[in-house]
């Protein structure tokens, strides 16, 4: 393999005009000398004097109605201080974007009558040490009684699921509509003319980012009505502004200090224990610190969603495909949070980078028992490009086409229109697969390394 | 809620502690009793510390070696009498948890934990435990059944160094490293002119606890150690083997690998 | 449930503090000392950012009780630098690009430690064994086992122009 030029300047020369100066180059981190020094001040780095401990009773039932909640034992235990339940929660919702008008609001800060997920936090306990707040919490004693419970995406959606969010639907109304929903030309036609109609499923598990810092915030009263928040979210605005709704504080009365984050990966966007621990503050007077348990942080922190995608496709004997059509589901587990956020951009991800003149998608944000999934790494996108270049992959051997050849014979070029009705504009696959194929020691034929992003010659 | 730490300087100081506080715990590297104390529901109140106990040495008197339980594994790893379990130590977590994970407190493991229990059950090694009674020696596979109650203390872990050639090791991992069991095989088996005699199996993975393949083990009596024979043994493994399914691997997985890695723990491959 | 007064030798100094019973290193370190560089990952000994030295070797400091430490003194990453100048294994991770979060970074350093201190010339096997109780989700590894080797290196250079100028 050959030696990584910085900048490769032989591809796009046209319109090469950049000064760089940076990119290129080796730049020492800014922060390296405080991490490698133990410098660096993570949230938890520090102690505050009559500082609280908050530790959560959980759901251990997927789905339940709360009968029952007893604290006499908790509260015996020496060192016990306050339980906080729905109840003490000025505005009961966490609607993550519901500032950019996503509603509806279907999570509570705390239920209030009953629980969706295994882990769910129901009553938040407050300690002046963090051994007496663990002990207290499992002393909890909580009556549920079941109600039917959901765990896969199409079992949710079959007429007869047992629906389990108030707005009573298994998944998010888009508009009116029960999915995301693409239609650009006419698959059906599409995949009547094609010489090959070739259909694949593909499944992904929930990805837990396991950062090695695990969700925590540690909130301090100031003496004159704010509020200081020390938080290792990824999101510092998110937890700002959802805190202030939550509570019903001006904003102004919130100050969020952060972006030293121990690995987010995405797992460090939603807004789950910074209200609360307000909250505590808030009634109590004292610093309170809310810190995910290794063991909460890998159960019941979102995780990356599962996805299950259907892909069907039209192709001709000459490699062109002609037709896409994807049926994919995310399974949001039981609260919204982002996901109906990165279903939105799943579907408009499709049909991957490739110009197809038929695309159908449906792409459906599905609500089941499971633990609430969120953002990470490429949210939206990346497993549904593991299913599109796996297809892919399937479909150049089923062709016998070599699958470089074959992707550089579909990609986008300039000024095609995406699915989405969007237009292309600044694509490079074709050039990045050529420069891969150089780095590989692989020679393409003639025409395909005469190919190019800014026209249709060769296809 | 931890009440106390007790560090005694005597067995029987320890044995008070532990007589006193009905939930206390035996506190020996720590690995396993910390972070149950940390997880908040232990009912753990007090623990009572090995670490002045003087259970750290380790004795070799010709091939009968005395290893006190409280004996880290990193020092066995150091130590030149043990080489034989050299890659059963090196198998168990990562160097930094050798320095405090003890024999002793591998005993008490649920598997698929407790990799150097299973060495000892194929070692047929001898407990010695000490309660307000005095010192007894327990058999290995009698405490792997019943335990030894919560008034005693396991002291120290004595076998016989297997002969050159008659040893043989292997865990079969998810990774290269630091990762529990998917079966683990201890398997000693001597020879005496050319054949098999007492061979003794103990399996990981197959079973809360090491068992001994017993089936397998008879079937060894007097056979040449080959591969003929040693396949014939592989098939009846299952007999005394009941894997189960958790994160690492489930039951069906566990049963279907653990006759190709007999073969490969007496083979290498 | 009282506390107790325990003393610890750490980073060649004798510190004294007041702590409940089975307080361990890592909460003493970080609570009572003011010496956070050690991380709480998992309080479980399986995520390794807890690591530190106690007489040398790598102990997870969030499973080791203060009360069972006794006069064996304890090294964490605030005592690495003299002063100002950088330890080599600090130069190399800023250099080699081995910390981004930067979470991992003392466990790993002092993990590094303890091996160079054991083998001076360590393979690349030798490293991977050594940090294989450190858990890094950012970096891919690759990053900081060249750092430490990188930073051996140099160490036996220095080591040996030493002993060349007595």
């Amino acid at each position: 393999m050959q030696d990584l030029e910085k900048i490769d300047t032989r591809f796009f020369s046209a319109e090469r005009e950049a000064h760089l100066d940076v990119v290129g180059e080796t730049v020492p981190r800014v922060d390296a000398r405080s991490h490698v020094t133990g410098k660096t001040q993570f949230y938890e780095d520090m102690t505050l004097p009559g500082m609280l401990h908050l530790k959560m009773a959980r759901s251990t039932r997927h789905h339940a109605l709360i009968r029952k909640i007893d604290l006499k034992a908790a509260e015996k235990v020496p060192g016990f201080v306050r339980a906080l339940t729905h109840k003490d929660v000025p505005n009961n919702w966490y609607t993550i974007l519901r500032l950019i008008g996503v509603e509806p609001n279907d999570e509570p800060v705390l239920p209030e009558d009953r629980v969706l997920f295994a882990g769910e936090q129901i009553v938040a306990i407050l300690a002046d040490t963090a051994a007496a707040a663990g002990e207290a919490a499992s002393k909890v004693k909580i009556e549920y009684k079941d109600l039917p419970a959901v765990f896969d995406v199409e079992e949710a959606l079959k007429p007869g699921a047992p629906i389990i969010k108030p707005h009573g639907k298994n998944y998010f109304v888009y508009e009116g509509h029960h999915c995301r929903r693409i239609r650009f030309g006419d698959v059906e036609k599409g995949f009547a003319s094609a010489d090959h109609v070739i259909e694949h499923r593909y499944q992904s598990a929930p990805i837990e980012h396991a950062p090695t810092e695990t969700t925590g915030c540690i909130v301090k009263p100031e003496g004159n009505g704010r509020f200081t928040i020390h938080s290792n979210t990824q999101a510092c605005y998110f937890t700002l502004d959802n805190a202030a709704l939550i509570l019903g504080l001006p904003f102004n009365k919130l100050r969020v200090v952060g972006g030293t984050v121990g690995g987010g990966f995405g797992g460090k966007v939603d807004v789950i224990v910074e209200p609360i621990a307000i909250l505590a503050a808030m009634l109590t007077g004292r610093p309170v610190k809310y810190a995910y348990s290794r063991e909460e942080e890998m159960q019941v922190s979102s995780p990356r969603a599962a996805e299950r995608i259907t892909i069907k496709d039209g192709v001709m004997k000459d490699g062109r495909i002609v037709a896409r059509k994807v049926t994919l589901y995310v399974d949001a587990g039981a609260y919204s949070r982002h996901s109906p956020y990165g279903t939105t951009k799943a579907a408009a991800h499709m049909p991957g980078p490739y110009s197809i003149p038929n695309v159908w998608v449906d792409a459906h944000c599905v609500y089941t028992n499971r633990t609430p999934s969120s953002a990470m790494r490429g949210f939206g996108v990346t497993i549904g490009d593991f299913a599109l270049e796996s297809q892919m992959d399937r479909i150049a051997r089923f062709l016998k086409m070599d699958p470089v050849e074959f992707r550089m014979l579909n990609a986008y070029r300039d000024g095609d229109t995406k699915a989405h009705r969007k237009k292309a504009e600044g694509c490079a696959l074709v050039e990045v697969m050529q420069k891969a194929a150089e780095m590989t020691g692989r020679t393409l034929p003639e025409r395909f390394r005469k190919m190019s992003s800014l026209s249709r010659e060769g296809i | 809620m931890l009440r106390a730490i007790d560090v005694p300087q005597t067995a029987a100081q320890a044995l008070n502690s532990l007589a006193r506080a009905r939930d206390a715990a035996v506190l020996a590297g720590g690995t396993t009793v910390m972070p149950r104390v940390q997880a908040g529901d232990s009912g753990i109140g007090a623990l009572v510390s090995l670490g002045r106990l003087k259970l750290d040495r380790i004795e070799a008197k010709g091939e009968r070696i005395t290893i006190g339980a409280a004996t880290t594994l990193a020092a066995m790893a150091e130590h030149k009498a043990l080489g034989f379990l050299g890659g059963a130590i090196e198998s168990v977590g990562s160097p930094t948890l050798r320095n405090l994970a003890t024999i002793g407190g591998n005993l008490f493991m649920k598997q698929p934990y407790g990799d150097l229990a299973v060495c000892l059950l194929a070692l047929d090694a001898a407990l010695t435990v000490v309660s307000k009674k005095g010192a007894r020696k327990i058999p290995i596979a009698a405490f792997l059944a019943k335990g030894i109650g919560r008034d005693a203390i396991v002291t120290a872990i004595g076998f016989t160094r297997p002969a050159k050639g008659s040893w043989f090791y292997r865990k079969a991992m998810r990774r290269a490293q630091n990762s529990a069991a998917i079966v683990a095989i201890a398997a000693h088996l001597p020879q005496a002119k050319g054949r098999i005699d007492d061979a003794r199996i103990a399996l990981g993975g197959c079973g809360e606890r090491p068992v001994r393949a017993a089936a397998a083990e008879q079937a060894l009596q007097g056979a040449r150690l080959d591969a003929a024979s040693i396949a014939a043994a592989a098939a009846l493994l299952a007999k005394d083997a009941e894997p189960f399914t958790d994160a690492y691997a489930s039951a069906w997985y566990r049963a279907r690998v653990l006759p190709v890695h007999f073969r490969r723990a007496v083979f290498g491959e | 449930m009282s506390s107790s007064v325990v003393t610890l030798n750490v980073n060649g100094e004798s510190r004294e503090f007041l702590c409940r019973p089975g307080t361990t290193l890592l909460d003493a370190l970080r609570d009572s000392l003011s010496l956070t560089a050690a991380k709480k990952g998992c309080a479980q000994g399986s995520c390794g950012t807890c690591t530190v030295l106690v007489e040398g070797r790598a102990v997870f400091a969030c499973l080791v009780p203060v009360e069972t430490i006794g006069s064996r003194p304890v090294e964490t990453l605030e005592g690495l630098a003299a002063g100002e100048a950088l330890h080599p294994l600090q130069a190399a991770f800023i250099e080699g690009f081995a910390t981004q979060c930067g979470f991992c970074t003392s466990g790993m350093i002092l993990a590094a430690k303890a091996l160079l201190r054991a083998s001076p010339d360590p393979t690349r096997a030798d490293v991977v064994r050594a940090i294989s109780g450190n858990v890094c989700r950012c970096t891919g590894y690759e990053a900081i086992v060249d750092a430490i080797l990188m930073a051996a290196a140099r160490l036996r250079k220095t080591a040996t122009r030493k002993r060349a100028a007595e």
